[in-house]
């Protein structure tokens, strides 16, 4: 009996240790990673004393309010057929809210107060829609909306009374105007006109003035208002007359850049904090390989540094504050942990938890996200990022290739969910900022110009085989799926390098780059020259787009197929993608269809969205784990 | 007798019935097969027409299915050179197609020279060109409209078709709902003989314009463009592809109205209407009966063949069954004969058995005499009683190899002196010689050896004459035998007998044989010779004598000699 005991032990104890060599990580449900956030949509009321969020209710989000301490909680808004959208606290009592409804069907703006009562609908207006300047407090309970109830193809500016809902015309849009700003009064004191090509920042002292140009730029340099500081001075970030942009103090009087307040040497500033109350930057914010913020304001770099030792080894984002600037709703994350909301009081430095975004897994199931860089076959650095599955080696991976949409767009470094989900079965996810991706600075986003089928798809093959190269992908095992442009350049690649992939997956992506362009929205007119320039004219370029696009050349694909499609797709013509799938079916390709009845460009139902994933799982797993 | 000859005339019938039966399902079979093989290539001559059209529209329907959607892939910004290159590879692919007309067509409100306006809609081609093969550079341009020449009535037939029923469509369209596939089929083709005309399908957001254009005053709109491209077919440049040679003769295009005019009683015909833009067009089959008559033989031949094979099979079955069959009754005529005779020659002792028994019990005293006579011939009757036994125990055994030979050295100088004193102390008269050359020894199994000389010794004391009951036995060596010749000087056995006498309970009628044989003594020599790896032959001359010739291998013969 002894001799068995100890012979057990000696067993068990063995096979913990091989265990522990090759430890197989728990495939995680796909419901899990891309279930909607219980509750999300943090929200401080001005006063501080509310904390409000979003949280289903009969399946639709709806708005819950509560007292700081976590009591009282009230349930505000009653909506069983749709989702709240996006709402945000206009003063101490009322709640401005949007439902998510399809962009062609119209606008609907609704206020309720804090305690959900006096719920009603301030304005509705069929087949236009609408744009927010005030983002946050009404001034004087009036707020600034955009509107194309005149015209389908500008929007013009109005100011509505919260009270009453009426609305009052503030600007009308001569016909050029793509964007107004507000000052800290609520007062609509700048506007940006566009040619298509050229951009015109216009300001005027007050409402009685008249707009004066004080900025015009080519639409390939760009200005993006962060708030007005005192003097006739606005804080914009802007790459004028330089290649990253930079933070910068302008004077609206003279147009004359004031100072210049941040800049890095290799990425653009991409955002900043400012604060209301002071009218000063708090800090600047860029992406190098993460988040990274350079702090212009002592006190918020205490607080900062205060945050980070009671919130140690995770990044940091504040979500919210009240006017006051007190009190602040706080987001941390990481690569493997897609965080936690927090309530953080600056006075007595206390932390309070408020809800996880996702408590289905722990952060040891999720996998490292690596920066990686390689050079172009023109020499050019790309950037991007690797995330090689939990205990399954660094060498002969199969790879998921996950280039991003865009292509205006980067990937950043962070919890993913689409990147751990794939990671959690066992491949290795590669995320590229190819050329024509943003953050990098003005020359190399337009390097991509023109080259959506060209040298941005040489810059992704290049990284695979640099992958190949470096011993890391199993060059046998190398899929790719993307979705919009993404899913462009999955197809692309199916197309001119049938023998790199060996299986691809588009959602959502464009098969058609006339149809692309012929879907510039009628309210973008003006951009479409702008679109010429970065796409292709679709004349001046046809055999360009012929020669790129992959409805032209589904006789080209060897691998199998998925691609996934809603019928209402304003950017990807569904007629085109069926014809698509047809052919690629009458040559024998296997092709995994998922067709959506009423989705548009991403698929908004829960189940349509799950159903994509798992149908993406079993593609993946047939074409790159079995065969 | 009577059964035996009942029962083989009975089988005779039923093989005749069933020789008549199975010929006569060959027939119907045969017959049957070929009615079915003939309507089975007359079916098929009018079904799989359908294969042959679908494999000679695979290249239209590919045409029809793919390439003509693929202009609405350029969303209306088709211009002449990619309308070109598109033409060339259309032309190139598929020689079905004549020409192509693409009509680079504008919409908007403006007031137009040519086309056609509804309210302020107004539809109207910018450029014509076309295309097709071998065509003069100056006739690709048909039309500008910054050119005075208007549009030719014929030329802009296809052209104002479509226009018109598009207007019509955006006049009563529900510009909210997404376009189904019927209302795509009902805007983008139009489809008449020998002509496709195919606009790209306009995206919702221009269906919701081009209604705004129709019913509301606006300023002048901008210019929408669409492209129509008109394809002329020529039906007769289909290939035709005979998936079916050994069916149709000839596959020939032809008018939906043609007939042919020779009424040819020999000709199998049928057709099936081309679809779509071709349906002026049919599908012309034609076959010769005797094309035909050819295939429906090829496809019987194997059929035929297996029917025959089956019914020979039949019939060697049916032959070796009677073969058995007649085995059988030879078998059941030998077992009869065999009861008959033993219940004959066990009849004659037990009848002397009895009658000697019923004189002693009914005399009064036996004299010494007597009973020395009556003893003598019950004790003869039994010895032969028990004899008769021994040889049907041992011949069975025998015959079931159920005995093992015992293998002995026999000096035969002694094996034969004592066969020969035996039969002289019981027939006196009966005078053996015997010599012995060059096989002093034999090895063998000295009791089979025994009962073979004592059968042919009794037989030719038997078949011998009163006065001249001689025989001479010859035991010589020849070769790797020992060779055993009896010769007698008896009755002999006709020639006709002499293939008979080795078979079991086989005798010859004689005055020679009346007591005491049962006809198994020649026949269990035979397998006793057999038995031992021998022969035995016999020569006779009726009247003179026979001589019998046994022939058994010496095993050893030269350790036996040295011994």
């Amino acid at each position: 009996m002894r001799i068995f005991y100890i012979v057990f032990i000696l067993f068990t104890v063995l096979q913990l240790i091989a265990c522990d060599g090759e430890k197989q990580i728990r495939i995680i449900p796909v419901e899990d990673f891309f279930k909607n956030p219980e509750r999300s949509g943090y929200l401080i009321s001005p006063d501080g004393q509310y904390i409000s969020y979003l949280k289903p209710y009969k399946n639709k989000l709806n708005i819950f309010v509560q007292t700081l301490d976590g009591r009282n909680v009230t349930r505000i808004t009653s909506d069983t057929s749709q989702n709240i959208g996006y709402y945000f606290w206009a003063n101490n009592q009322n709640i401005l809210y949007l439902k998510d409804i399809g962009a062609e069907s119209g606008v609907s703006l609704f206020v309720v107060k804090k305690d959900g009562n006096n719920n009603r609908n301030l304005i509705t207006y069929q087949n236009s829609r609408m744009r927010l300047i005030t983002k946050s407090q009404a001034y004087n309970n009036k707020i600034l909306v955009e509107l194309n109830k005149r015209d389908s193809t500008v929007f013009d500016a109005y100011r509505l009374d919260i009270n009453t809902g009426k609305l009052s015309l503030l600007v009308k849009n001569p016909g050029n105007f793509t964007g107004y700003f507000a000052d800290y009064n609520g007062a609509l004191r700048l506007a940006l006109m566009s040619d298509g090509v050229d951009e015109t920042l216009l300001y005027r002292n007050s409402e009685k003035d008249a707009f004066k140009p004080i900025v015009k730029n080519n639409f390939k340099t760009s200005i993006s208002v962060l708030g007005f500081s005192k003097d006739s001075c606005i804080y914009i970030l802007t790459n004028q007359n330089r290649d990253k942009k930079a933070l910068v103090e302008l004077n609206c009087n003279t147009g004359k850049e004031h100072r210049e307040i941040y800049s890095h040497p290799q990425v653009d500033v991409s955002g900043g904090g400012f604060s209301e109350s002071k009218h000063k930057m708090l800090y600047a914010g860029f992406q190098t390989w993460k988040n990274e913020r350079s702090y212009l304001d002592k006190e918020t770099k205490e607080m900062y540094k205060n945050l980070e030792i009671l919130l140690p080894e995770t990044e940091i984002k504040v979500i919210d504050q009240d006017s006051a600037e007190q009190k602040f709703i706080v987001q941390t994350f990481t690569d493997r942990n897609p965080g936690t909301y927090y309530l953080y009081s600056l006075n007595d430095q206390k932390l309070q938890k408020l809800s996880d975004v996702n408590s289905s897994f722990t952060e040891n199931d999720m996998a490292l996200m690596q920066p990686i860089t390689y050079k172009s076959r023109d020499g050019l650095t790309i950037n991007g990022y690797l995330t090689l599955p939990v205990n399954k080696g660094q060498r002969n991976l199969p790879i998921v290739v996950l280039p991003h949409g865009g292509p205006s767009s980067r990937n950043i470094w962070g919890y993913n969910a689409e990147v751990q989900f794939f990671a959690n079965r066992g491949y290795a996810v590669f995320q590229v900022n190819y050329r024509g991706s943003t953050g990098y600075g003005k020359s190399f986003w337009i390097a991509g110009f023109k080259e959506w089928g060209g040298k941005i798809q040489e810059d992704i093959t290049d990284g695979v085989k640099w992958l190949i190269s470096e011993g890391i992908a199993d060059p046998k095992r190398i899929g790719v799926y993307g979705s919009g442009f993404g899913g462009f350049s999955a197809l692309h690649g199916l197309c001119f390098n049938p023998d790199l992939y060996r299986c691809g997956a588009s959602y959502s992506g464009m098969t058609n780059l006339f149809s692309y362009l012929k879907g510039v929205p009628p309210y973008y007119k003006p951009y479409q020259q702008m679109f010429f320039e970065m796409v292709g004219n679709p004349e001046a370029d046809a055999d360009y787009f012929r020669n790129t696009s992959p409805v032209f050349h589904a006789d080209k694909i060897k691998a199998p197929v998925l691609i996934a499609q809603g019928t209402k797709d304003a950017r990807v013509n569904v007629n085109e993608t069926n014809q698509f799938v047809l052919e690629l079916k009458k040559n024998n390709i296997p092709v995994t269809y998922i067709l959506k009845e009423g989705e548009r460009h991403f698929f908004r139902n829960p189940e349509n969205r799950i159903e994509l994933y798992r149908q993406l799982d079993i593609f993946f797993t047939n074409n790159l784990k079995k065969y | 007798m009577k059964g035996e000859k009942h029962l083989y005339r009975k089988n005779f019938t039923l093989i005749i019935i069933f020789l008549i039966l199975t010929s006569f399902f060959l027939v119907i079979g045969l017959l049957l097969a070929y009615n079915l093989t003939t309507k089975n290539v007359e079916n098929e001559f009018s079904s799989k027409k359908i294969d042959v059209l679908d494999q000679t529209l695979a290249s239209y329907n590919n045409f029809f299915q793919n390439k003509i959607p693929q202009i609405s892939f350029y969303q209306g910004f088709l211009d002449s050179s990619l309308v070109s290159k598109y033409a060339d590879t259309i032309l190139f692919n598929f020689p079905f197609v004549e020409r192509l007309v693409f009509y680079d067509t504008n919409i908007s409100n403006h007031q137009i020279l040519d086309g056609i306006r509804v309210n302020s809609f107004s539809m109207g081609p910018k450029t014509v060109y076309q295309f097709g093969r071998e065509m003069p550079a100056d006739s690709i341009v048909m039309f500008k409209d910054s050119s005075s020449v208007g549009l030719s009535l014929n030329a802009a037939d296809e052209f104002n078709k479509m226009a018109v029923k598009f207007a019509g469509f955006i006049e009563s369209a529900d510009t909210t709902k997404a376009l189904s596939s019927e209302d795509i089929f009902k805007i983008a083709y139009n489809i008449s003989s020998g002509k496709i005309t195919y606009m790209n399908i306009p995206r919702a957001e221009e269906l919701r314009i081009f209604k705004d254009l129709m019913f509301k005053d606006q300023d002048s709109s901008l210019v929408y463009e669409q492209d129509l491209i008109t394809f002329f077919l020529d039906p007769y440049q289909l290939k035709i592809k005979n998936t079916h040679p050994e069916l149709y003769a000839n596959i020939v295009i032809k008018p939906l109205v043609y007939e042919s005019l020779d009424n040819n009683p020999g000709e199998n015909v049928t057709e099936t209407p081309l679809p779509g833009a071709l349906a002026d067009y049919k599908l012309y089959f034609s076959s010769h009966k005797g094309f035909l008559k050819h295939e429906i033989n090829i496809r019987f031949l194997p059929v035929a063949i297996s029917l025959l094979i089956i019914y020979i099979t039949l019939i060697l079955i049916a032959y070796l069954i009677f073969r058995n069959l007649h085995i059988n009754s030879k078998m059941f005529e030998l077992q009869y004969d065999f009861i008959n005779n033993l219940t004959h020659e066990f009849k004659t002792p037990v009848s002397v058995i009895k009658i000697a028994g019923n004189n002693i019990r009914s005399a009064r005293q036996l004299s010494d005499r007597e009973r020395l006579h009556y003893g003598k011939i019950l004790d003869e009757e039994a010895d032969k009683l028990n004899d008769m036994m021994n040889m049907l125990l041992s011949f069975t055994q025998i015959e079931n190899k159920a005995i093992n030979l015992k293998e002995e050295t026999i000096d035969m100088e002694t094996f034969c002196q004592n066969i020969i004193d035996a039969y002289q102390i019981r027939y006196p008269a009966f005078i053996i010689r015997y010599r012995i050359e060059m096989a002093a020894y034999f090895k063998g199994d000295p009791v089979l050896l025994r009962s073979i000389f004592q059968n042919l010794i009794d037989n030719a004391y038997k078949y011998s004459f009163h006065e001249k009951k001689e025989l001479d036995i010859l035991i010589e060596k020849v070769k790797k035998n020992i060779v055993f010749t009896f010769t007698d000087q008896g009755i002999g056995i006709k020639a006709s007998e002499l293939e008979n006498i080795f078979k079991k309970f086989y005798r010859i009628q004689s005055q020679y044989n009346q007591q005491g044989s049962i006809g198994l003594g020649l026949a269990f020599c035979k397998e006793l010779v057999n038995f031992m790896k021998g022969t035995i032959a016999v020569r006779s001359v009726e009247g003179k004598g026979s001589e019998f010739k046994i022939i058994l291998p010496m095993v050893n013969d030269l350790s036996v000699a040295k011994h």
